[in-house]
């Protein structure tokens, strides 16, 4: 092994060593400088665990006190991408260390070789790491205040505060008489009333959302299902909270019932008669426009079930039509994205009467709707976890995920830019089987960086 | 030259210790074998503490490996593995303190609408 140029040569030190120039003269000799950088990079390793175990300690008190979040969130991360990240420093780790063991053999191509290799897998991990964050900052799953996503985990569109989702849908109201959707807004001219007591309203139904794509047969638009979920909300009456219509003993979350909702998934209008109002001290409102001068919360609530005690209800009635109003993000059309509905036949209706027998009623209209559903299967139930909006503090997990991957992050950066600076050296020849310590520390740096991430990958994209 | 004297011995003639092919490749591929099993792992349904257990104990026999032979910890001075194992103990330490009292505070922290906490005990404050 002769391709070495400096080898043998030391003495411009004036200390007579044998080997390597970069020894520096305040050793002994070659073994003395290696074992104090070697003990200097442990203690600097010490630091790196202590100062990683700070976001370790937030991860897990996180995880210990919402699990939920956890469960939920860890769906929006590639476990494909995480786990091809981890195979990628693995082999940039065997090359670190067999970077060192080829700088000990005097082996000067392989040590060039297993340089690189060691800086095209850190760049390679740095560049899957780019299109997760890149996705992300586009779906809008980030930290803190700006996590507002577009998607459930599971992959569903949702309705962000932000209404910045690319090509999300904002109405769709459902006309029955036509079996198709309106266009238009809750907003516009055409208000929601789904009164059960009148005729031809249907209240009932199971909305669909329909995901496929449109294409053209026979100079026809036809649209190709490839999906569907249903999106009737399910929730508590806003108004009523969970007093109203529930049987006895009825689990609150296995029935649905009509109700809007104004959380971060699709809007779904169902039923309508206290949709028509809501209450705010004496005063009532109609949703969308209108003040009814009511006395007192009784008035509100009698005018919401389509009483006229107070004589005023039909000053600001809406006017009558049906529909399913179903909101996304923006006012963009969603590509590839139809709303439906089945419904029922419209209740029969019931006279009216004392205050008791119209709750009773209101109990009825509910039945068909309110019958307890068949037990989920666990898949299902994850599925339906997956597919609904996220639990509450899930930015957290991103705090913490971004928090734990962009440190680790910088320190695999730090990294390529050390073996690019071992590299142009040893492409200088400067390592020698009596120096090669910068070589076994960076090394040692980077099986750290490869440690954390063995921790890292199971903790934030294996989660069960 | 790499010669078959070293790959065959521990060799300790030089300033430190050569890491023979053997062991680099065999850590290297226990490490990709191990990283394919904790992911097929998660995708088998033990209960979430067990699977939480499996993957961690894997993410630990993965981490033992990098440093023992890719690290040279085993082939190492004794006061590198105090340091070290120190650090990880000053760590395993800082945890434990933090969630020493996690218990106390799980009614206030986690607020489920559908299952709020029982209401305080004593009696009903007087209305008007």
């Amino acid at each position: 092994m002769s391709e070495h140029p400096h080898a043998g040569h030391g003495d411009d030190h004036g200390h007579g060593h044998h080997g390597s120039p970069f020894i520096q003269h305040h050793y002994d000799d070659a073994k003395h400088q290696f074992e104090a950088g070697k003990l200097g990079i442990w203690i600097f390793l010490a630091q790196e665990v202590l100062f990683f175990s700070a976001l370790f300690v937030a991860y897990i008190l996180y995880r210990h006190h919402h699990p939920e979040i956890y469960a939920y969130a860890h769906k929006y991360l590639d476990t494909k991408m995480g786990a091809i990240n981890t195979g990628v420093l693995i082999v940039s780790s065997l090359t670190a260390a067999w970077a060192v063991r080829a700088a000990q053999l005097r082996q000067q191509k392989l040590l060039i070789a297993c340089l690189a290799t060691t800086i095209a897998c850190a760049f390679g991990f740095l560049v899957i790491k780019y299109f997760e964050y890149t996705h992300k900052i586009h779906e809008q799953i980030l930290f803190g205040k700006r996590f507002d996503p577009c998607v459930s985990s599971g992959g569903t569109p949702l309705l962000t505060k932000s209404n910045e989702c690319p090509g999300t849908k904002s109405t769709v109201q459902w006309d029955f008489a036509t079996s198709s959707p309106k266009e238009g807004s809750c907003f516009g001219d055409v208000a929601i009333d789904l009164d059960p007591k009148k005729p031809n309203v249907q209240a009932d139904c199971k909305v669909f959302e329909l995901t496929g794509s449109t294409t053209f047969q026979d100079g026809k638009e036809v649209f190709v299902e490839k999906g569907r979920r249903e999106i009737t909300a399910r929730c508590p009456d806003p108004v009523f909270g969970r007093d109203l219509g529930l049987p006895p003993g009825t689990d609150p979350s296995k029935t649905s019932y009509p109700c809007w909702k104004t959380n971060h998934q699709p809007h779904v209008c169902k039923g309508g008669w206290y949709f028509t109002w809501y209450c705010e001290g004496d005063s009532c409102a109609a949703p969308f426009g209108g003040e009814g001068p009511f006395a007192t919360q009784q008035a509100c609530v009698d005018a919401r079930r389509g009483k006229e005690g107070s004589g005023t209800v039909t000053e600001c009635a809406p006017s009558h039509a049906s529909g399913i109003l179903v909101e996304y993000g923006d006012h963009d059309v969603r590509e590839g994205v139809r709303i439906t509905a089945e419904c029922k036949a419209p209740a029969a209706p019931v006279a009216e009467g004392d205050p008791l027998e119209d709750k009773a009623q209101a109990l009825a209209l509910g039945q068909a709707s309110l019958a307890t559903e068949a037990p989920l299967t666990k898949a299902e139930r994850k599925n339906a976890l997956y597919a609904g909006p996220p639990p509450e503090h899930t930015n957290m997990f991103f705090t913490i995920y971004f928090a734990m991957t962009g440190l680790h992050g910088i320190h695999v950066l730090i990294g390529v830019f050390i073996f690019i600076w071992l590299l142009i050296r040893a492409i200088k020849g400067h390592f020698t089987p009596d120096y090669f310590g910068p070589i076994d520390f960076a090394a040692l740096y980077w099986h750290i960086v490869d440690l954390i991430w063995i921790f890292l990958f199971p903790l934030l994209y294996l989660i069960h | 030259m790499a010669t078959a004297h070293h790959d065959a011995h521990d060799d300790h003639h030089g300033i430190s210790h050569v890491a023979s092919a053997k062991v680099l490749l065999g850590t290297g591929g226990s490490l990709l074998f191990l990283t394919v099993v904790t992911v097929l792992a998660t995708k088998v349904d033990f209960g979430p503490s067990i699977n939480l257990a499996l993957a961690m104990f894997i993410a630990a026999v993965k981490a033992t490996l990098v440093v023992l032979f890719f690290m040279h910890l085993k082939y190492d001075k004794v006061f590198h593995t105090v340091i070290f194992v120190g650090a990880i103990l000053a760590g395993a330490l800082f945890v434990g303190f933090t969630l020493m009292d996690t218990g106390q505070y799980q009614e206030t922290n986690i607020w489920d609408v559908d299952r709020p906490p029982p209401a305080p005990i004593g009696p009903r404050p007087i209305s008007g």
